[in-house]
């Protein structure tokens, strides 16, 4: 049984290397069909928000790739509910959003964890 | 299960370690390091009751005092705690 | 630098041999493509091929096998989207061979 990873994103889309660093570890986790989470948390929620434009800053389209999480086995998609509340964002469909100690225990169930 | 949380920026410009007490559980621990041992300036730290070790050249780099409510670690003692801990998770 | 000529247009291919921009792609280029890898493309290729230009509109990212074999049973059936039918058509690599032959960037999370 491989171990399981739970990986924290909570940084903004475009804030530098880090969102798409978070995706990249959990495609590649998926691909290979290991038992992995995705947590949004603080700016990373951001991530999350409807409508972004990728492209006006000459960057990849994260949002479309996000969307591609299912197809590659990642079903466990959360998103910190304090976070977004705190941003005035609305739990959006592709994220379950989690209270802060339902986040503790998911951290608990995973063997390890990545924080990016 | 454990898991120990090493921080290494300072509290007062961003916002981990805020995140990290609150979702931190009753078994883990928070490790300071670098400009994360200005945490031992901070007074939500202390009230929160959760394990405080912060690395001790970090802190005598920094002058900061010791509190009752804060262990110093060496290297080799962050590595015996990365051990003790179930696992370790590091906000990068 | 690496180039592929179809007509009278010389296209910049990466080192892997995959095209450099998307939309140098044609019907015509698959073609040249698939001659590199001596690959004759037939009806199920091109349902394959077009299938993975609609995923990356779709997700803006070239599949792995597993999402790559998921979107086609997803789209075409089951009949089709199982790693037997897309290894037949796509020598065994189905993932690199059909994202390089449809236009698309090496997929990065295929190691």
């Amino acid at each position: 049984m491989s171990k399981s990873l739970l990986v924290i994103s909570r940084q903004a889309p475009w804030s530098g290397p880090s969102a798409r660093e978070a995706l990249d570890i959990v495609l590649a986790g998926g691909a290979f069909d290991l038992p992995i989470g995705l947590l949004f948390l603080d700016d990373g929620v951001f991530q999350l928000a409807p409508h972004q434009d990728a492209k006006a800053v000459q960057q990849k389209d994260l949002g479309a790739n996000l969307q591609a999480l299912g197809l590659f086995g990642i079903d466990d998609v959360f998103a910190c509910s304090h976070s977004l509340a705190e941003r005035g964002l609305t739990p959006p469909a592709s994220a379950q959003p989690l209270g802060n100690e339902d986040i503790c225990r998911l951290i608990d169930r995973y063997d390890q964890v990545i924080t990016l | 299960m454990s898991t120990l949380h090493v921080l290494s920026h300072s509290p007062f410009t961003d916002s981990r370690l805020d995140s990290c007490l609150r979702l931190c559980g009753r078994e883990d621990a928070i490790l300071l390091c670098g400009d994360g041992a200005y945490g031992l300036h901070s007074p939500a730290l202390h009230t929160k009751g959760v394990k405080v070790f912060v690395l001790a050249e970090d802190m005598q780099a920094r002058n900061l005092p010791l509190p009752d409510w804060a262990d110093s670690v060496d290297y080799p003692g962050f590595v015996q705690l990365s051990i003790d801990y179930d696992k370790v998770n590091t906000w990068l | 630098m690496n180039t592929l000529t179809v007509g009278a247009r010389a296209l910049e291919l990466d080192k892997d041999g995959y095209l450099v921009d998307l939309d140098d792609w044609s019907d015509e280029v698959a073609h040249a493509l698939a001659a590199a890898e001596a690959l004759e493309l037939t009806a199920d290729h091109w349902e394959i091929l077009r299938l993975l230009r609609q995923f990356y509109a779709e997700f803006q990212l070239s599949p792995a096998t597993r999402p790559l074999i998921k979107y086609t049973a997803l789209k075409l059936g089951p009949d089709k989207g199982n790693s037997l039918h897309l290894n037949k058509l796509f020598n065994g690599t189905p993932a690199k061979l059909a994202a390089k032959l449809a236009g698309l960037p090496r997929p990065t999370n295929c190691l």
